[in-house]
């Protein structure tokens, strides 16, 4: 440090008055300045704590048993196929089963319905352990593609199943690639059941991010297939089946829905599913389910959201009953 | 020159050797010729210009950019910024390059705005004019083009641009004086004389003429000592530092002088002294580091399980992966270890949220503002006086406020006014003036009693004199029990003394120049009792008397004097034998108690007993005191003694302990008359400042340049040090040190030192231990001397000094220099790890504040040098309490909140992301899109962040200072210790893994009554809303005080969210309307509702329970005032309405104050330099003393009347 030579520059420091001024503005800026902004000061006490814990208990309960009874109303049919329609002389290898053409992968499950099912009935197919969302796997897609198809040529991104022949595949990438390909007819004691596969991706999907003009001119053509083919004469707005594959799961255990059985089904009735076992979860162990579930305004059976509302509340409530006895045994 | 200077420089060539800080001399010695500058040229000595910048242009990049580098999290940045460019990054480079960018430009502008003052200050300085002779003219150019050789004149009052050789001065005899406040804090004037050789080169034609040559030392920081010789005109002669003009003192006194530049710029010796201005980082910042590094080792911990897992996972089976041979090294299942490896980076981009980005940029920004808005404009730090408010100069140490546990404060100008002022006397056992000190005020006030200083009538009140009893004033003493026990005082206080008067013969006009400032104070107070002492001559001393023969009459007496028996700091006295007119001889004494009452007369021990009672009355008070006697002498005795005396006098060997031994055959038999007793003006509110400092849990030093008496005396009336206080004393003036002094052998005088400060330090040490093993052991206070410091800071000593200082509650160091003061404070600084703060006003303190983790300059009247280097200014030493006490430990509680919350908001979300990674089979994908990841930082939870650092009050100012103990809090680190950490840490994994699992698992099935399905950026959306809700929330439930700019911004902050997703969503492919899916949807409010309550629900049990069973200190006090409104005046709290008269209430407060026997008596008539002046003229040869500058001064600024003399 130096010497102070002069008094020009102690003047800078030294002469800074504080004016106080009047008006709003102002007001507030003293009041900033002098740190006394007008605030409210919570403080916990041992009441507002129990206070508290009741009063979420009571908005809690309620709110977890309409959850709970929403969730309670949804029927549901699970229904694991993938280890019973291998057929026996396959039950040791059952990837060569999956891989070898030849041998018919047809296969037929009887589901019995033990209470009331108001249509509308979804059709889902589960998977477990299948990651879709595999940081390789998630990548793997253009959604430029996807909606303007051949006008947008860099299918980097899809990698490894960006093209073939030198033209980029409709659609690219590996999720495309890997499209879910079982499928299922169910037999309502004669019948057929109608199964409505329209509008089952969610709306902003097929509008938006898949094309109207984009078909799946050259798809599985490549030497490996890995999974459904297309029709090329569908665009690809249109084939539902794709979009829904391709909105990819969070889990590696998922659901995704196949359709709509628009019929109501008695109690005891039994419907008679054929399916075609094409899909290849065998060489990585994981399972496929058929699901059968009716619908609730929160949407399929899950009981989670209730038993965690309920669960909470009736938590706070004890809680706060707790505290309740501690602060009347022992107050400060 | 003086003795005292000599002293110094002993000590100060003794320090070259052992402490290291200075230079060892280079075996060169530098040639400078005078007046010629082509002859120096060759040499290249640097020029006078200085810069205390940290940067220049060029330097200013690479330099700032290395500063920022330091930190660890930017570094981080850096690297995290570099690897997300690679292909391995799951996310967009983008979104680390921009916010690091932002970062690094925000720091870089601040710094340089910073540098930028600096540089301003310089430029001020480095243009100051001087005149410089060229072509046998002045000519007038700045500083900073001064070159070393040059001839330069400067004006009286005028500072001294670099280190000058002194040449000639307008004064006779060629001396002047000077003003050494800017280096040592002394106000008082030095002399310097210039060689008798040169001193007819004042005029530009004849200094034109000076061609010397000279020869001296390499520069370096030793301010007392020079050695040089000037070669003119083939005579060699030496110099002295009595030749030698220091830069930065200033001249007084003096219509000019002419000096050559011998050190320029950076090699002055105040340059020299200065040390390098630290980057200061404060502890919690460091502290800060460290978090940040437990956070790289988590991060690499979570990294590289998740890089080991996806090795194991990575599998050809996974057909729908694509995995082939082809696939790249990432993926590649042949090659297990590659795929680890490659997957921890893209794991470590992809965690980089967990360590803070915007941390530092948003406290850099709370902090400037509370510096700048809070600091810097609060009213209660505005001195409306001196028109000056707080100023922060660094905004770096705002949180070190809040957890200084030492003070280390200068005294002169800091906790004193460095003014004397008579304030009370006993005269013949009745005590005189009803005035009531600080002190006493201050104990009173503790006691719960209010007392208002009403001003009497009669109170009296001028530079020195701070008097209130009419019974002694107009005269009206002779209606007093003792009028003529009185008399003798007055005429004592006119008489015994060594003062100059100066100015007109008249009450009004005339001032007093002592050597020490309670003898101006006594013979003011002399001049107001009626007894005007108005005229010296070397025999005679003029008293103009009022009201002695009968009231209202005034008589000019003339005293004869005929021996003056100097004080000096054994004696611890002073006598004056005189001559009435009428031929009566008396010998008037004052002093220490101590000695006066060994030599007073048999009888009247009634007297003696009250007076020694007013005396520690006087002392318990915080007064000065000293005792005043008489003699009367018989003719025959006296002529007997005088010829013992003469013979001293005029002995060769060994006179002054003569002189000694003569004094003791008269000073005997003594009459006590009284005791006066002189308030060592405190700074205003400096007692009870301290007191609060000191229930804060904080311990302060005081370091002092004066001697030990007044030191301890100024801690006395500071409350540092009372008498239930066991006090360890280590001083070098003992008997043993000054028989080895004397005999003058530097090498054993050395050895002999050390090995007493040995002993005394290993008694303390001892008896300090057993006071501190027994349960009710009375607090210790130490005071060491500089030159036992000297040798107790030695390596091998210092640990037990550190030892026993650190037990002590205060501690006083007397006679340190501004380099020991320093090392005091870095002994405490590194030995003791505690956050030290060091307030000076001086640029004798600027090493000292340097040095400190907190340096506080007072912005007075005195230089603005420890202001300079300072970090914050303030006008008065009891604005500490308000620095401290409020504002630190606000800010100390608003930067811990905001970063444990970062800590826990960054990890919080890293975490779910963590939990993630199970679930992908360990490839890195990324939950989040990377634009929510990288705003979530920046926009989505930095505002509500900032308002807690702003705005966060736990308890109000005036309750802050109320309750002083909550300071402690800081000083133990309570908010962020580890244990706060960890336990921020555990909610965090709590509320990661109910984000993360309860919107997964509630996410699975359909979700609408069409029983559609959500994908991965639905679910991960809609945890991500959950996130921000719930983190926004928690910041609420930190908060002690919410005004409406957190409802605001929390508010704002979620909002944010919202309009930047309902945006976003239109236009990003992955995310592409997924927020208005999850809004179409039950499921979407169900779970808002849900998930972040059942998150915070933890936090607050947990808040609630801390409070009610463990509260802290500050929710105690929270709770009491709970009802209270919050008064924003913060004054008014410790009022208490009383009805008493104002002369009542006084003698209520009086009576209530504390009354036990004081041991401590508070003799201090020892300042600095306080011996006669009569030894010169009187003896054959007597060293010059600095006295003999103030009487020097005196005689040439009055030189008509010591002529008529």
């Amino acid at each position: 440090m130096d010497v102070d030579g002069g008094s020009t520059s102690s003047d800078s420091t030294r002469v800074r008055s504080i004016p106080i001024r009047s008006g709003q503005c102002k007001a507030f800026l003293s009041q900033f300045k002098q740190q006394s902004l007008p605030a409210c000061k919570p403080v916990l006490t041992p009441a507002w704590v129990i206070a508290i814990h009741l009063l979420l208990g009571f908005v809690f309960i309620p709110i977890g048993l309409v959850t709970l009874h929403a969730s309670r109303g949804v029927l549901e049919i699970v229904d694991r196929y993938d280890a019973d329609c291998v057929p026996e002389e396959f039950k040791g290898n059952k990837v060569s089963y999956i891989k070898d053409t030849s041998v018919p992968k047809n296969c037929t499950r009887i589901l019995k319905v033990h209470k009331y099912m108001k249509a509308p009935i979804y059709i889902y197919y589960q998977l477990d352990n299948y990651y879709q969302n595999h940081r390789r796997y998630v990548k793997s897609r253009s959604d430029q593609q996807l909606l303007h198809g051949l006008k947008y040529n860099d299918t980097s991104s899809c990698k490894p199943e960006e093209s073939n022949n030198g033209l980029p595949i409709v659609p690219c990438g590996l999720i495309a690639w890997s499209l879910f390909n079982d499928t299922y007819t169910f037999i309502h004691g004669t019948a057929e059941l109608r199964v409505n596969r329209k509008n089952i991706a969610w709306k902003s999907d097929r509008d938006h991010k898949f094309g109207k003009h984009v078909y799946p001119f050259n798809f599985q053509n490549g030497t490996l297939i890995g999974g459904g083919k297309l029709d090329p004469n569908i665009p690809l707005g249109d084939q539902e089946d794709l979009i829904v594959w391709m909105r990819t799961s969070a889990l590696p255990s998922f659901r995704k829905i196949y359709g709509r059985i628009e019929e109501d089904l008695e109690a005891d009735d039994v419907i008679v599913v054929h399916l075609m076992n094409n899909y290849n979860t065998y060489s990585f162990g994981g399972k496929k389910k058929l699901v059968i579930s009716t619908s609730s305004w929160l949407g399929g059976r899950n009981d989670f959201l209730g038993v965690a509302y309920i669960f909470v509340g009736s938590s706070a409530v004890i809680l706060s009953l707790v505290f309740l006895l501690l602060h009347v045994k022992n107050p400060r | 020159m003086t003795r005292d200077v000599s002293l110094t420089g002993r000590s100060s060539t003794t320090r070259t050797v052992r402490l290291g800080r200075v230079q060892p001399q280079a075996p060169s010695h530098r040639t400078i010729y005078c007046n010629d500058r082509e002859a120096n040229f060759p040499i290249r000595f640097k020029g006078n210009s200085i810069s205390t910048t940290k940067y220049n242009f060029f330097t200013f990049l690479p330099k700032g950019l290395f500063e920022q580098f330091r930190r660890v999290a930017n570094c981080y940045f850096l690297f995290i910024s570099i690897l997300s460019m690679t292909p391995i990054s799951p996310v967009n480079p983008v979104t680390n390059v921009v916010p690091l960018s932002l970062v690094l430009l925000v720091s870089l502008i601040k710094e340089a705005f910073e540098d930028w003052k600096r540089f301003q200050n310089d430029m001020v300085i480095n243009n100051g004019p001087v005149e410089v002779l060229q072509d046998q003219k002045w000519e007038t150019v700045p500083w900073k083009k001064l070159q070393v050789g040059d001839i330069v004149r400067v004006k009286q009052d005028g500072f001294f641009p670099a280190d000058l050789l002194f040449l000639a001065s307008t004064n006779p005899d060629g001396v002047c004086y000077i003003e050494t406040a800017n280096l040592d804090g002394e106000t008082n004037l030095k002399i310097r004389k210039a060689l008798e050789r040169t001193w007819d080169y004042s005029t530009p034609e004849k200094a034109a003429e000076f061609k010397g040559e000279v020869q001296c030392e390499q520069p370096n920081n030793s301010l007392y000592t020079f050695t040089g010789n000037l070669i003119i005109q083939k005579q060699t002669l030496p110099l002295s530092p009595n030749q030698l003009l220091l830069r930065g003192c200033s001249l007084r006194n003096t219509e000019y002088i002419v000096g050559a530049v011998i050190f320029t710029g950076h090699e002055t010796k105040v340059m020299m002294n200065s040390m390098n201005v630290p980057s200061k980082r404060s502890t919690l910042e460091r502290k800060l580091d460290k978090l940040i590094l437990t956070l790289f080792g988590s991060l690499f911990l979570m990294c590289l399980i998740g890089a080991i897992a996806s090795g194991i996972f990575i599998n050809r089976k996974y057909h729908y992966l694509g995995l082939d041979e082809g696939a790249p090294t990432e993926f590649n299942p042949s090659n297990r270890f590659g795929v680890a490896a490659l997957t921890l980076f893209t794991l470590i981009t992809l965690y980089s949220t967990i360590i803070p980005i915007s941390l530092y940029v948003s406290i850099e920004m709370i902090k400037f503002i509370q510096c700048t808005q809070f600091i810097n404009k609060d009213l209660h730090m505005y001195h409306a006086e001196t028109n000056t408010a707080a100023l922060a100069r660094t905004s770096n140490l705002n949180e070190e406020l809040g957890q200084v546990e030492y003070i280390f404060s200068d005294k002169t100008g800091t906790l004193t006014r460095n003014l004397m002022e008579f304030f009370k006397c006993s005269i013949g056992g009745e005590v005189y003036g009803f005035g009531i000190t600080e002190i006493e005020q201050g104990g009173a006030e503790r006691n719960g009693i209010q007392v208002q200083v009403h001003k009497s009538v009669s109170a009296v009140h001028e530079k020195g004199f701070n008097f209130d009893d009419s019974r002694l004033m107009r005269g009206a003493w002779r209606n007093e029990p003792d009028p003529d026990t009185c008399k003798e005082f007055f005429r004592c206080l006119a008489i015994c003394h060594t003062v100059l008067p100066e100015g007109d013969e008249s009450p009004e006009k005339i001032t007093y120049q002592a050597a020490s400032p309670d003898e101006a104070a006594l013979v003011t107070a002399a001049k107001n009792f009626g007894f005007f002492f108005y005229r010296r001559t070397p025999t005679m001393i003029y008293v103009r008397e009022s009201h002695v023969e009968k009231m209202g009459k005034i008589l000019d007496v003339a005293y004869e004097i005929l021996n003056v028996l100097e004080f000096n700091s054994t004696r611890k006295r002073q006598s004056v034998v005189c001559r009435y007119p009428d031929g009566r001889l008396v010998l008037y004494c004052k002093g220490a108690d101590t000695v006066i009452y060994e030599r007073l007369a048999d009888g009247n021990d009634d007297l003696k007993k009250i007076t020694r009672g007013h005396l520690e009355q006087f002392g318990s008070a915080g007064l000065r005191t000293l005792c005043l006697a008489y003699r009367d002498l018989s003719p025959e005795m006296y002529e007997s003694w005088n010829e013992k005396f003469i013979q001293a006098k005029s002995s060769l060997r060994d006179r002054e302990n003569k002189l000694d031994e003569v004094a003791e055959l008269i000073e005997k038999e003594l009459i006590l008359i009284g005791s006066t007793a002189i308030e060592d003006k405190l700074q205003e509110g400096v007692p009870g400042c301290i007191q609060t400092l000191s229930r804060a849990g904080i311990k302060i030093w005081v370091l002092t340049g004066d001697k030990m008496e007044t030191a301890i005396n100024i801690a006395y009336a500071c409350n540092l040090i009372n008498n239930e206080m066991k006090q360890f004393i280590i001083s070098s003036e003992t008997d043993a040190i000054r028989e080895v002094e004397n005999r003058g052998d530097q090498v054993e005088i050395a050895c002999f030192i050390k090995e007493e400060v040995k002993k005394e330090l290993k008694r303390c040490l001892e008896e300090a231990q057993h006071c501190l093993s027994t349960v009710s052991g009375p607090k210790l206070a130490l005071v060491i001397d500089g030159k036992c410091l000297m040798y107790a800071l030695d390596p091998s000593l210092r640990v037990m000094l550190l030892n026993l200082s650190l037990n002590c509650s205060s501690v006083v160091c007397c006679r340190v220099s501004p380099l020991q003061k320093a090392q005091v404070t870095s002994l405490v600084k590194k030995g003791a790890r505690k956050i030290t703060l060091s307030i000076g006003d001086g640029a004798n303190d600027v090493s000292m504040i340097q040095a400190a983790h907190i340096g506080v300059g007072i912005s007075g009247l005195e230089g603005m040098q420890a202001v300079m280097a300072s970090d914050f200014a303030i006008a008065q030493f009891r604005y500490l309490a308000d620095l401290l006490l409020v504002h630190g430990r606000w800010s100390y509680l608003r930067i811990c909140k905001v970063i444990t919350y970062f800590f826990y908001k960054n990890l919080t979300f890293t975490l779910t992301q963590f939990w993630f990674t199970f679930h992908t089979g360990f490839s890195g994908q990324r939950f989040y899109d990377d634009w929510f990841q990288s705003l979530y930082n920046v926009i989505f939870t930095a505002l509500p962040v900032i308002m807690v650092g702003l705005f966060d009050k736990d308890v109000s100012a005036s309750l802050s200072k109320k309750y002083p103990e909550l300071y402690k809090e800081g000083i133990r680190n309570v908010f962020f210790k580890w244990r706060v950490v960890g336990t921020w840490a555990c909610f965090s994994v709590y509320q990661s893994l109910i984000f993360y699992h309860f919107v997964t698992t509630s996410s699975a099935g359909g979700k609408n009554s069409s029983g559609r399905i959500f994908g991965l950026w639905d679910v991960s959306t809609m945890a991500f809303t959950c996130v921000v809700i719930t983190v926004n929330l928690r910041l609420l439930m930190i908060c002690n005080s919410i005004t409406r700019w957190h409802y605001i911004s929390v508010g704002g902050s979620i909002l944010a969210w919202f309009i930047f997703i309902f945006v976003y969503s239109i236009f990003r492919e992955n995310v592409f309307f997924v927020i208005y899916v999850l809004m179409s949807t039950f499921y979407f409010y169900i779970t808002i509702l849900l998930v972040p309550i059942v998150a915070l629900l933890g936090d607050f049990i947990y808040q609630g329970v801390q409070r009610w069973f463990f509260p802290y200190d500050y929710q105690i006090v929270q709770e009491i005032h709970r009802h209270e409104p919050d008064d924003n005046s913060r004054a008014g709290l410790l009022e208490i309405e009383n009805q008493l008269t104002p002369h009542e209430e006084r003698s209520y407060a009086i009576a209530q104050l504390p009354r036990e026997i004081s041991k401590h008596t508070g003799f201090a008539f020892d300042s600095p330099g306080y011996e006669s002046f009569f030894a010169a003229q009187l003896g054959i040869y007597a060293p010059q003393k600095p006295w003999d500058v103030a009487r020097r001064a005196s005689v040439r600024s009055r030189p008509k009347t010591s002529k008529k003399n």
